[in-house]
């Protein structure tokens, strides 16, 4: 498989793995950039 | 205390810059590197994510459940504990919320290509969506319930949750499903052809390591709302204090 091939949207396959790999990603990052945001807006009660 | 911070902030970095790279090698192996299954075609890829996540996703409840089961334990004896208890709890129930919800999705997409539908109502499906229920009704109750005993009631709710998870683990060796059969210790026929093995693997470490970070960052953050909370609460009590009677 290649680059080209694994962005393509041409075949069901190939649309499936991409949406597969994508909702992987938009979860993960997502849940990670919340917890980051809220980690900057707490804040450290250390002084 | 002031040079640790900076010690963990440095680990906590070079835990998520490894965790990156590990997920990158697994990503060339699984998408660019394993040859295409000769059955079903690039799709069989997304094992490669689905697999691995799924398995780690069967780890955070047992997580949710030991840290609950300490909160209990604590609570009367040692509230200090307890709350270190209840951030962990917390933590790791949102982790296993986030891992659930990807093997839910992958699957699902995987089962329309292989398929031909989105879902399947048999044991595998069924138990991991109950499972997946009972965590995000443990995030529920913890975000919405008003009362006192909040923290006591979801650490109870998770005793209950955990009982779901050897349920899914065995769903697929109990009872004949749609969901294909297990890959490693599903009798003489399970397993995989060597020629996977380097894509799962490293897959199956990325997401692991992985996961520990995001389950030790969001604990972090608990537990520095807890200490903001408390010096409130301390600051609310000396001001009440200055006020004349």
């Amino acid at each position: 498989m290649t680059w080209h091939s694994f962005i393509s949207m041409s075949t069901l396959e190939s649309r499936h793995l991409l949406f597969a790999y994508a909702t992987v990603l938009v979860i993960q990052v997502g849940y990670i950039s919340r917890v980051a945001w809220q980690w900057h807006r707490t804040k450290s009660p250390r002084p | 205390m002031e040079q640790r911070t900076p010690t963990l902030r440095n680990v906590a970095w070079l835990w998520f810059a490894i965790s990156v790279a590990v997920l990158v090698v697994g990503f060339r192996e699984a998408i660019f590197l394993v040859p295409t299954d000769a059955a079903q075609g690039d799709v069989g890829r997304i094992f490669y994510y689905h697999v691995p996540i799924a398995m780690w996703s069967l780890l955070f409840p047992y997580l949710n459940f030991a840290a609950s089961l300490a909160y209990l334990y604590w609570r009367n004896r040692n509230p200090l504990k307890a709350l270190t208890a209840d951030a962990f709890a917390l933590a790791s129930a949102e982790v296993a919320v986030v891992y659930t919800s990807i093997t839910l999705i992958t699957g699902s997409i995987w089962g329309r290509a292989a398929w031909g539908i989105w879902w399947a109502w048999d044991a595998r499906l069924t138990s991991l969506l109950l499972l997946w229920l009972l965590y995000v009704s443990y995030l529920m109750l913890r975000r919405f319930s008003s009362t006192g005993q909040t923290q006591t009631l979801a650490a109870v709710l998770s005793v209950f949750a955990a009982v779901d998870v050897p349920i899914v683990y065995m769903s697929i060796r109990w009872w004949r499903t749609q969901h294909p059969a297990p890959v490693f210790g599903g009798g003489p026929n399970s397993g995989m052809d060597p020629s996977m093995l380097p894509a799962f693997f490293w897959n199956l470490a990325g997401w692991g390591i992985w996961g520990i970070f995001i389950l030790l960052f969001r604990f972090a953050l608990e537990r520095r709302r807890q200490l903001a909370d408390q010096e409130a609460a301390l600051q609310a009590i000396e001001a009440s204090l200055e006020i004349p009677q």
